[in-house]
């Protein structure tokens, strides 16, 4: 990602649920800042602000704790799964012009041949890239695919500067027919005969 | 149908229904998916007529995954019976779905078909319940 997010951080100097939750009612995200070698630092960071940077993968943003500007990596987000507000986030430090481990997702691009669905087999792929390079995704044309054909980790183009970390064997995406609806009553009545014989 | 081949117990407490959904809360699969916003019990005839109602709709092309199964057996008494005697008989498998369970999910078709043959599902399941979208935003 090449655009830096500058986020005005707290330190925070309460922990526990009580505190943490006083702090989400306020508007504010509960984080954690590690790496480097660095002692942990607990953070108070803006809720609506990281909740739109949150929505882009691997985002790196440039915070401001104390005066000091400095550049970390949002490496784990804690969402409830029902109301879907950020919980707490996990940053990591980075310098610039570090190399990092990022998950990077996997778009499909094109139409396989009629009758074919492309299936992602991973949703994501293990890249080693530079900081202010890490792709928001990474692409793989499908078109024209036919029914059998195979997309593996080797075979996806990575941008410039970036190693796979995965196996090159890893399989990506897979061409196949649909199978028809199954007409499974037959195999659910011996199913449920062999349940009531035990 | 969905139901187990072999089980150790055939007749087993109430599976519990408070809390939360601590992991399938994401589309793992597919591109869409639906996720529980009440806790229930899912049949196993309800998961097929989801299933059927989805994958019919769809016709062809996609695929569809289910991410629930019914590995717990209810069991009823007859009616009109006298208390005691015993537990009733197995006569429902259910899988215990808890708020923000994905349930099921689908890829390989256009959002709006998506959605349409996932509202059909949605109609067939004894709980509300939203669509929701694979991310990438999640870390």
């Amino acid at each position: 990602m090449s655009e830096n997010n500058l986020v005005v951080a707290d330190i925070r100097d309460s922990f526990g649920k009580g505190a943490a939750r006083r702090l989400r009612a306020s508007g504010q995200i509960p984080a954690v800042i590690y790496g480097h070698g660095t002692e942990p630092r607990h953070l108070a960071l803006p809720g609506h602000q990281l909740l739109l940077i949150t929505r882009r993968a691997n985002a790196v943003i440039e915070l401001s704790i104390d005066g000091t500007t400095e550049l970390a990596l949002i490496k784990d987000v804690q969402r409830d799964p029902v109301r879907q507000v950020i919980e707490h986030i996990d940053l990591v430090v980075i310098k610039k012009g570090e190399r990092v481990q990022v998950e990077v997702p996997v778009h499909t691009d094109g139409e396989s041949f009629p009758g074919t669905v492309a299936t992602l087999e991973v949703g994501a792929v293990n890249l080693e890239v530079g900081v202010t390079s890490i792709p928001q995704n990474v692409v793989v044309s499908v078109e024209g695919r036919n029914e059998g054909e195979h997309v593996y980790a080797k075979d996806i183009v990575l941008p410039e500067g970036a190693t796979l970390l995965d196996d090159a064997e890893l399989l990506v995406v897979q061409i196949a027919v649909p199978a028809p609806e199954e007409t499974d009553e037959e195999t659910a009545d011996e199913a449920e005969a062999e349940t009531e014989s035990e | 149908m969905l139901i187990p081949r072999r089980v150790k117990h055939r007749k087993q407490h109430h599976p519990k229904r408070t809390g939360q959904a601590t992991g399938g809360t994401k589309v793992a699969f597919g591109e869409y998916g639906i996720q529980a916003l009440t806790p229930a019990y899912v049949t196993n005839r309800q998961i097929e007529s989801a299933r059927i109602a989805m994958t019919r709709h769809i016709k062809r092309g996609g695929k569809v995954w289910i991410n629930i199964y019914p590995d717990r057996p209810l069991t009823k008494k007859p009616a009109e019976t006298r208390m005691g005697s015993g537990k009733g008989s197995p006569e429902w498998w259910v899988a215990n779905v808890k708020p923000g369970r994905v349930l099921f999910e689908v890829a390989g078709v256009d959002e709006q078909l998506a959605k349409e043959a996932l509202t059909r599902a949605i109609h067939k399941l004894p709980l509300k319940a939203r669509i929701i979208k694979r991310e990438e935003g999640d870390a």
